[in-house]
């Protein structure tokens, strides 16, 4: 474990060291993704300062899942980049060059083209602690609730890496997973950045057994920001999305022995 | 060193549904058409031993390699590798291999060559006395000296073919496959790639799997040839006995001054009419039995010769000629 | 006639791609229903001007479909690749001027997009939820003007995104940056005229509100075609400006020797 550790370590450093040979890229694109995010956030600023609240969810509580939501995401595909991105390397024939090297395929996978995150992780932290310094002082939450966020954060970022690794996983099936991305990864990500209560429950009932995004912020939100719900819910929530990662590596087991290559 | 058994490889792919829904449907069918790529084949090769490995495109080369490098899992049949299967223990068994894919690089596009090999070199667990002392080793023999500290992207294509065999000896393996390492290289590269194997092979010892589309590639390297066709195994024997069995066979268009008579017997029996276009003929011959300049000398007996072209063998032909 | 033969091969080379683009719909109309559901969610116990809750929910919907016909366009109009395999070189020596010859494919991909997007997520709306629907046939056909002018803006808009990958390499990020503030601009999900005092002048100032605002609002008949001249002038705005981007384009593939 200790050895793969430093041996992801080792790759990701030489990522970074690739992509810095396009310096003006990155630095522009992390600009970009910046500028993206706060307009996205925006929106949905804009609807909470006008109306007050989204069915009894204030402006703080959208924004507490909104934030919570954007930093796991962030993490996840910080950490594990290129596994969304594995259609490329299924369709290109590049995880030849993968399986040819000493180490597990999904380590390998995960330090290629490494990309921080960093305009997400600035602007969900930015929003976290505005969002949570609001409510605290308020009385809504006490302090307890800062380390109960980061297990959220951290086991909402496992949760979404295991939904984004099992879509991927199809591609070992269907070859083409950017449709199936849409739906299972942006998609349902878009529906929990807003308070699920708005939804017919069909809806509701879908994003907590079908695609269990739910458990990523709004869930645990329940007990934590609004009490709703007991403490239960987060050890639970950890247990799906630690649940879902099992799964999710059962399935790229088989997936992997599966894989075709390209003809040539 | 390595053992293959009835190796067999299907490709399954889903037969794509049209229409409106067919996304769907295509998603959700079971219909598949299987496509054979390796059937059933069978060969061992021992330590020391330096085979090439030739067949048209699409006849199962890649395929076959792929699975011996654990890459592809084998539909049936079995690979080993110093006693040891491919895809069960394919972390095991990448570390006695040393792989090379002329048309794909295995290292860092945009890092110098030489963090390349400190990366490799980590993943192999190899410490940095053994690594120093194996790079400069291979640095002299391939020459990486000119180039070690320039990132992959900026390397000729002969510089980059050197930097990847060097990759694939780093963690000195006992077994090398090589899948076309002279592609698109001009002479002087290809020449040069191949005296490094040859090099390889008799002073490092190590056992060479070569596919190519070179005949070059294996009439000056390897000493035993298979051939694989449609799946199949056409041939497995030295290169003397591939000669032997094939010959030389060439395509000689003649074209006359005048008119010649049509002709349905040529002056010798080792001659063959292919076609004729009013003065031109297209005779076929084996250089192996009859020189090209005693063809002409026959072919002239004919009538007053204006122009001559001649095709030497093609790949694809000889392939064939072999069912 | 040049025009047609590009949009045809355009429109016929998506055609082999038509099952993955329905599927690809199933997400587009999720995200619309999201949407719709967030207005729903607001408009439970409070009244929402001059449009109600019917009305939002139509032109939330109404814009989600659209956004194949004015939004998602074929990013920086394929030229980010054509700089990085040196095609663009070659395109823009071609006889035909190349802002031209873009455009034309891109009215193909518009064409597909709208019959293989846009009516798919429209029926599916029209029977779930309560859909407004003109009742008089010239509103339709000045529907159709506005987003077909709506169109050509973001025709021209990706033409400059594109045209700058000559000097960025990459336009990606332009892309997405664009349909982010499209997103808030142009009223697609919210009205321009709740937005705050400063961002609603922002938008009213530039071209956003003709992508998606004006023409749903002609849609559901709170506009007359009065509104499309502002989209006109733009129109021709855009025009200029991108057969000046040309001349700098050339300049530029000059001065790099091809």
């Amino acid at each position: 474990m200790i050895k793969w550790l430093r041996m992801y370590r080792l790759l990701i450093a030489a990522s970074i060291r690739s992509r810095m040979e396009y310096r003006f890229n990155f630095w522009f694109s992390t600009l970009m993704a910046v500028i993206i995010n706060v307009v996205e956030f925006l929106m949905l600023a804009v609807i909470l300062l006008k109306f007050g609240h989204i069915k009894g969810w204030t402006m703080e509580e959208c924004g507490y899942l909104y934030a919570v939501l954007t930093l796991s995401k962030a993490i996840y595909r910080t950490a594990a980049s290129d596994v969304h991105h594995l259609e490329k390397y299924l369709v290109g024939g590049d995880l030849d060059a993968l399986l040819l090297r000493p180490i597990p395929i999904l380590l390998a996978l995960m330090s290629q083209n490494f990309q921080l995150k960093a305009g997400e992780l600035i602007q969900g932290t930015a929003i976290l602690t505005i969002c949570m310094g609001v409510m605290i002082r308020q009385g809504q939450m006490t302090w307890t609730a800062i380390p109960l966020t980061m297990v959220v954060i951290m086991s909402g970022a496992v949760l979404l890496f295991a939904i984004g690794l099992l879509t991927a996983t199809a591609g070992f099936w269907i070859l083409r997973i950017e449709e199936l991305q849409n739906i299972t990864e942006d998609a349902a990500r878009t529906a929990a950045q807003y308070p699920m209560s708005i939804y017919p429950n069909w809806l509701q009932w879908l994003l907590i057994g079908g695609i269990p995004v739910a458990f990523a912020n709004y869930l645990p939100s329940l007990y934590i920001v609004r009490q709703q719900m007991d403490w239960w819910i987060i050890p639970l929530s950890c247990a799906v999305a630690f649940l879902v990662l099992g799964a999710a590596l059962a399935a790229w087991r088989v997936g992997i022995s599966r894989y075709q290559s390209t003809g040539s | 060193m390595i053992q293959v058994t009835d190796l067999q490889k299907q490709f399954k792919t889903l037969r794509k549904k049209e229409g409106a829904a067919g996304g769907l449907r295509t998603l959700l069918s079971r219909d598949y058409q299987v496509k054979e790529a390796v059937g059933g084949i069978s060969f061992a090769i021992e330590p020391g031993e330096f085979v090439g490995y030739i067949g048209p495109n699409g006849a199962g080369k890649s395929t076959t390699i792929k699975m011996l490098a654990g890459i592809l899992h084998p539909t049936s049949g079995t690979v080993s590798i110093c006693g040891m299967s491919p895809h069960r223990e394919r972390r095991r068994v990448t570390r006695r291999l040393g792989v090379l894919f002329g048309q794909r690089t295995g290292l860092w596009w945009d890092l110098p060559v030489k963090d390349s090999y400190d990366i490799l070199a980590a993943m192999y667990g190899q410490d940095n006395r053994v690594k120093e002392t194996r790079l400069a080793q291979l640095s002299e023999l391939l020459a990486l000296g000119e180039f070690i500290d320039t990132p992959v992207r900026k390397l000729s294509l002969g510089q980059r073919m050197r930097a990847d065999i060097a990759a694939a000896l780093l963690h000195d393996p006992d077994i090398l496959f090589l899948d076309e390492p002279t592609i698109g290289l001009d002479m002087i590269a290809k020449r040069s790639i191949r005296n490094f194997l040859k090099q390889i092979n008799c002073e490092l010892g190590k056992t060479i799997l070569l596919t190519t589309h070179d005949m070059d590639d294996i009439e000056q390297l390897c000493k035993r040839v298979m051939v694989i066709n449609h799946g199949k195994l056409g041939f497995d024997g030295s290169i003397d006995r591939l000669r032997s069995r094939i010959g030389l066979p060439t395509k000689i268009r003649v074209c006359y001054a005048s008119q010649v008579p049509p002709c349905g017997s040529l002056p010798d029996t080792r001659l063959q009419l292919i076609s004729q276009e009013g003065r031109t003929l297209t005779i076929s011959c084996n250089r192996e039995e009859l020189s090209a300049m005693e063809a002409l000398r026959l072919l002239e007996q004919l009538g007053i010769i204006e122009d001559v072209h001649m095709e030497e063998p093609d790949f694809e032909d000889i392939v064939h000629q072999i069912y | 006639m040049l025009f047609l033969v590009l949009a045809r091969k355009t429109y016929a080379r998506n055609l082999q791609y038509r099952s993955a683009h329905l599927v690809h719909n199933i997400a587009s109309a999720l995200f619309g229903f999201i949407y719709v559901s967030i207005w729903m969610g607001i408009g439970e116990n409070r009244p929402l001007g001059e449009y109600g809750l019917t009305g939002i929910v139509s032109y939330v919907a109404f814009n989600q479909a659209s956004l194949w016909v004015a939004a998602f366009l074929t990013n920086g109009l394929g030229m980010e690749q054509s700089v990085r395999t040196g095609q663009i070189a070659l395109d823009l020596m071609r006889p035909v001027h190349l802002f031209y010859h873009l455009m034309c494919k891109e009215w193909g991909q518009i064409a597909y997009q709208f019959v293989y997007k846009f009516l798919p997520i429209y029926a599916l709306y029209f029977f779930v939820l309560p859909l407004h629907v003109p009742s008089s046939w010239q509103t339709f056909f000045w529907t159709a003007a506005a987003l077909s002018l709506a169109a050509y803006i973001t025709i021209c808009l990706n033409y400059l995104i594109g045209a700058l990958a000559l000097w960025t390499t990459e336009s990606r990020w332009l892309y997405w940056v664009n349909y982010a503030f499209s997103m808030l601009l142009s009223g697609f999900l919210i009205p321009i005229e709740w937005l705050p005092k400063t961002l609603a002048d922002i938008s009213r100032s530039s071209f956003y509100p003709y992508l998606h605002y004006i023409p749903t609002r002609i849609y559901l008949g709170m506009e007359d075609r009065s509104a499309l001249i502002g989209a006109v002038c733009w129109c021709a705005a855009f025009t200029f400006l991108c057969l000046a981007a040309t001349g700098f384009m050339r300049r530029k593939v000059e001065v790099q020797g091809g």
